[in-house]
């Protein structure tokens, strides 16, 4: 019996030890994990971008972009999220609707911002969707949605530009996990503390957009594919109740408007 | 880590046969086993049960097959488990996992090797026993049913 537990220990310890020994080498850096993942998004977020491009209308109107663009600039800059690593793209559409895609492109619809009844509720949506970039949830739900294999054929030329539009489809028009969803909620609301937004239009903007009487119901892509819009509404104000600080405007009164104004030439 | 040793008597060629037989059921398992380490137990522990009433030398082999897959399972199936809620849920690729890996494959190859080596002699009539999977069988498989 002594003999069978000596070597019984043995063999626990010989697999553990080997374990732990095997652990101190930096595998991730030797088989390169992080820049054939980095790789595989770049490649892709790009091909998904090019597909969007061409299918629908890019805005390329100067002041919308700027002020978008000047909107992510303070985000990154108070969050200190590095600026070159998110690509902002107004699309010209109805669809209340922004998304992301691999690679840091942050596509918003011109709907959105249509839509917003202040700045707030905008940045708090473009916050929203710079967490789920930041925490790497796109790249995670294209391969939990449909396989790496399948990801790493697209990028290489291998799958058809139909299975690259279905994709892009997907990402624009289908939610990330509740737990995901949560996260980057949590997040968006960190993120939009430090850069002195009040989060609470975000959340009002979640009450409004669950609201089926609201008026431009039909459009509501965006919290169509976000579901329990009242829920999140509500842990939203909840944890930025935490956080209390002094609120300041992003862009002038001006400025906001004259977006509106030129869109809605559109 | 595997002893020859002297059995308590001369197996007939048919219980040679049999007890061969026991390790190739893992391996023959091996192909559906590396996805579902179940299969692979399930596969020697349905063979044990058909020759529990055989006779010593049988037995003692299909015992120590069915434990050596016993310890695999474990180590295989935490590595399954590992590599599905890496695709599907919210975690990555660490140097931790790929040293499981990498221990999990030098044990399974180890066992694997061990395994053919076994049923080749087991066929001649020779006695294996293995390390710590013999002495087990020893003190579980009695010569008397």
């Amino acid at each position: 019996m002594k003999k069978i537990i000596i070597q019984g220990t043995i063999t626990v310890f010989l697999f553990f030890g080997s374990w732990y020994t095997i652990k101190q080498i930096d595998w991730v850096k030797i088989f390169r994990v992080e820049k054939v993942a980095d790789k595989t998004a770049q490649k892709l977020g790009d091909f998904l971008w090019k597909t969007i491009k061409n299918t629908e209308e890019e805005n390329k109107n100067s002041h919308v972009v700027k002020t978008i663009e000047s909107i992510v600039t303070q985000i990154c800059k108070s969050n200190k999220i590095e600026r070159k690593s998110i690509k902002i793209h107004v699309i010209n559409k109805d669809e209340i609707n922004a998304f992301a895609l691999p690679n840091g492109h942050l596509i918003v619809y011109s709907g959105l911002i249509l839509n917003s009844d202040n700045q707030e509720e905008l940045i708090g949506v473009i916050c929203h969707e710079i967490a789920h970039i930041e925490l790497h949830h796109v790249m995670k739900k294209l391969v939990k949605e449909i396989g790496l294999s399948a990801l790493i054929s697209m990028t290489t030329g291998g799958s058809g530009s139909e299975i690259i539009k279905e994709t892009a489809r997907m990402l624009s028009s289908s939610a990330f996990d509740r737990s995901l969803e949560k996260e980057a909620d949590i997040k968006a609301v960190d993120y939009l503390i430090s850069a002195k937004i009040n989060p609470e239009p975000f959340a009002n903007f979640l009450y409004k957009l669950s609201d089926e009487e609201h008026a431009a119901a039909a459009y509501f892509k965006w919290i169509s594919t976000h579901p329990d819009s009242r829920e999140r509404a509500a842990y939203i104000i909840e944890y930025s109740k935490t956080k209390s600080t002094t609120y300041e405007s992003m862009l002038s009164i001006e400025t906001w408007e004259k977006v509106i104004e030129e869109l809605r030439e559109y | 880590m595997i002893q020859i040793k002297e059995f308590n008597y001369q197996p007939s060629e048919h219980e040679t046969e049999t007890a061969s037989s026991s390790y190739l059921m893992s391996l023959i398992a091996i192909i559906v086993g590396v996805p579902l380490p179940i299969v692979n137990l399930i596969a020697t522990l349905i063979f044990y049960l058909g020759n529990r009433k055989s006779t010593y030398f049988v037995r003692w082999h299909c015992m120590q097959a069915l434990l050596s897959q016993l310890s695999m399972l474990f180590i295989n199936s935490y590595a399954f488990w590992w590599t599905v809620s890496l695709i599907f849920k919210d975690e990555t690729i660490t140097s931790n996992y790929i040293a499981y890996i990498i221990v999990a494959l030098v044990f399974n190859l180890t066992e694997f090797i061990t395994t053919i080596y076994t049923a080749i002699q087991t066929r001649k009539g020779i006695h294996v026993e293995w390390w710590f999977y013999g002495t087990l069988t020893n003190i579980i498989c009695k010569e008397k049913l």
